[in-house]
């Protein structure tokens, strides 16, 4: 037990803050939910980020916190799915990758090359081509997009499905703990310097409380985030996946509401990290799939 | 970063656990009814002392004092183990964690020769007297007066909620010898001492575990000073920064989940409903486990504890608040005679948020210090 980065997380980590310098801010002309990172992308790609995983000395560890750290930005990309689950695919796939859950539109679909399918307890793989896809417009500020037919799918073993669907638990949770440090972060700002009554709003109590008890469940949800992605336990990844989206669903409406109007703009960017948060929250069955999960992995 | 325990982490626990299996009575879970009850405070003077022959109550403190300068990490899953347990050692968990700590640092030598060595044989008791009536989160307002006299000190006043103060031999006592913070002084009193008068106060947290204690035209001598005059605030932070995370409630908490799953399922009762909100409570004990052990990480590589265990703390209290909120909805029973461990733990849960520091001052520091918010007017 030793929750010191090592040599090789803090280089990785020190890598990526000098990466990502150039897309920490929002565009100030942009007004939309999906603000996608291409440019982002085609760095990390040429990085070769998303292969961390693999590297022995780095691991699913070091890559989660790669996910977690990327999740800040407020531009987005298939990130977590491509560094934390392509691994476990059987077979070589190629990215981006995206999830269709029961037919579902979903987050990056329209631009994938590999698509998991998932219904119910099934998991099929299939790579798709532009013409299998469409984009949809949506609530959520990650592009999303779905099946315009059904493409040619090789259906995965009992035991390679939970092998990916454990793995995808643990990305939607660092992508996740990312999102929220972000968007609390954001909150915290406004906090700082938006006064009324003649004081900073982040001196009121009431609001004070709820701030700190959401950076309380943010802290969790990382910590259990990390576990999972070091443990690549079936338990710990579900508890991980729960916690995330229990507490996303609590902090989201939380943050919006410390920001009063503003948090009804989309001139301030904390929308692009809650309004992703809202699109994870349902993934896998949501809070009440997660949990079966948990009763059958922890509670057996 | 790590998340395994090493072979040697390991083999310790393993030893901690057997050591439990061989020396707790066969009746034990009936008859554990929290730290401060009759049974279990009598009781942990013979474990505890079991404990020290075997060098497991004090490994984490100094060879000189009887340990064996153990890491941060061998006194908490010592902690864990026996917290999961129930508690076998007590009140005398306390003398462990941070009075024998806080005399290690602060004491004079004769005050250390005469009360770190029956602590670490395991034989003695000692109660915190710190809240007052008046005084609680508010701990700079108390008010109980220690006045200079001839020899020593004259006290004056009362203290409320100190836990184990009816079988304490002694008390870790802050008292008033000036103005503010800086007014405040701590005494090493034996309990024994004429003008102390103990009342137990009914609670809803069970039978021996809060009181009131008043000091009346009580005499010590000048050498039961720790410190020195008015370095109280920086004693009493000190003690308080190792209590924060001091007690593992979190794994006590997630046992007893367990244990009401299992109830349920036996009865064919763990339907939709107890799966999500067990699930739910089962990550809150994680995080607050993870939160814990990060703390117990600074401690072992020498860094000042930080916000984060105040985090931890509160981490802490959300657990026991959903596994509270589990069984009441789910395991009634429990309650109403059907499990008397379920009922000791849940009688003493509500604790979680209150001792210590109340949990809204960890909101408070969470906020300053981690969140790095503007601080209230005062």
């Amino acid at each position: 037990m030793d929750f010191t980065l090592t040599s090789d997380q803090s280089a990785l980590l020190g890598a990526l803050d000098r990466l990502v310098a150039p897309f920490e801010s929002k565009p100030i002309d942009f007004h939309g939910f999906a603000l996608v990172g291409s440019d982002l992308e085609r760095e990390l790609t040429e990085g070769e980020y998303f292969d961390i995983a693999q590297i022995p000395e780095m691991g699913a560890l070091t890559a989660a916190m790669a996910v977690e750290r990327l999740a800040w930005l407020p531009y987005t990309a298939d990130i977590a799915l491509s560094m934390l689950v392509r691994p476990h695919l059987p077979g070589d796939w190629p990215r981006p990758l995206a999830v269709v859950e029961n037919g579902r539109p979903g987050r990056f679909v329209a631009t994938a090359r590999t698509l998991i399918l998932i219904d119910g307890d099934d998991i099929s793989l299939a790579q798709v081509t532009p013409d299998d896809v469409e984009p949809v417009d949506s609530l959520f500020a990650y592009p999303m997009g779905r099946l315009k037919r059904q493409p040619k799918a090789t259906k995965l073993s009992a035991e390679d499905a939970a092998t990916v669907r454990k793995w995808i638990r643990v990305a939607l949770a660092n992508e996740a703990t990312g999102l929220i440090q972000a968007a609390i972060a954001s909150a915290v700002e406004h906090l700082s310097v938006r006064k009324q009554f003649g004081r900073p709003l982040g001196a009121f109590q009431a609001l004070r409380h709820r701030m700190a008890e959401c950076a309380v469940l943010s802290g969790g949800v990382r910590w259990l985030a990390l576990q999972a992605a070091a443990t690549a336990d079936d338990g710990d990844a579900a508890l991980a996946a729960l916690h995330a989206q229990d507490s996303a669903t609590r902090i989201v409406y939380d943050l919006h509401q410390m920001l009063g109007a503003m948090g009804m703009t989309l001139e301030h960017p904390l929308h692009l990290w809650t309004y992703r948060l809202k699109a994870l929250m349902s993934e896998l069955g949501g809070r009440g799939g997660q949990s079966v999960a948990v009763a059958q992995h922890c509670f057996a | 970063m790590d998340f395994q325990w090493d072979a040697e982490q390991r083999a310790f626990r393993d030893t901690v656990r057997s050591f439990l299996a061989e020396n707790l009575p066969a009746d034990w879970e009936s008859l554990a009814h929290g730290p401060g009850s009759e049974s279990q405070s009598a009781f942990s003077k013979t474990f505890c002392g079991a404990l020290a022959k075997a060098g497991l109550l004090v490994p984490h403190w100094p060879k000189r004092w009887g340990g064996r300068d153990a890491d941060a990490w061998t006194s908490f899953i010592l902690a864990e183990e026996m917290w999961m347990a129930g508690e076998p050692r007590g009140g005398q968990y306390m003398n462990v964690n941070w009075i024998g700590p806080t005399l290690m640092r602060f004491g004079t030598e004769a005050q250390q020769d005469r009360y770190i060595p029956p602590i670490a044989r395991g034989e003695t008791i000692w109660c915190q007297g710190f809240s007052e009536p008046e005084a609680g989160s508010d701990l700079a307002s108390l008010r109980t007066r220690a006045e200079r006299c001839d020899g020593g000190y004259r006290l004056n006043g009362q203290k409320i909620w100190t836990s184990y103060a009816g079988h304490a031999d002694t008390c870790f006592l802050l008292a008033r010898t000036g103005i503010g913070k800086t007014g405040m002084s701590v005494f090493l009193v034996p309990m024994d001492t004429a003008g102390i008068t103990v009342r137990q106060i009914p609670s809803v947290i069970g039978e021996g575990d809060i009181h009131e204690v008043f000091f009346d035209d009580v005499f010590v001598p000048a050498d039961a000073l720790l410190g020195a005059e008015g370095q109280a605030w920086e004693i009493a932070r000190n003690a308080l920064s190792l209590e924060r995370v001091g007690i593992p409630r979190f794994a006590l908490a997630a046992r007893m989940l367990r244990r009401a799953v299992a109830a349920l399922k036996k009865a064919d009762r763990y339907g939709h409903g107890a799966v999500e909100q067990s699930a739910r409570a089962l990550a809150a004990c994680e995080a607050a486990r993870l939160y814990s052990y990060q703390i117990v990480d600074q401690r072992r590589h020498g860094t000042p504890t930080g916000p984060e265990a105040s985090a931890a703390r509160y981490a802490t209290v959300m657990a026991e608040r959903l596994v509270g909120e589990f069984v009441v909805e789910h395991c009634p029973d429990a309650l109403a005679g059907g499990d008397p461990l379920l009922l000791a733990h849940h009688q003493r849960a509500i604790v979680a948020g209150i001792a210590s520091g109340a949990a809204e001052i960890q909101l408070n520091l969470i906020a300053t210090e981690l969140l790095q918010l503007p601080r209230e007017p005062r």
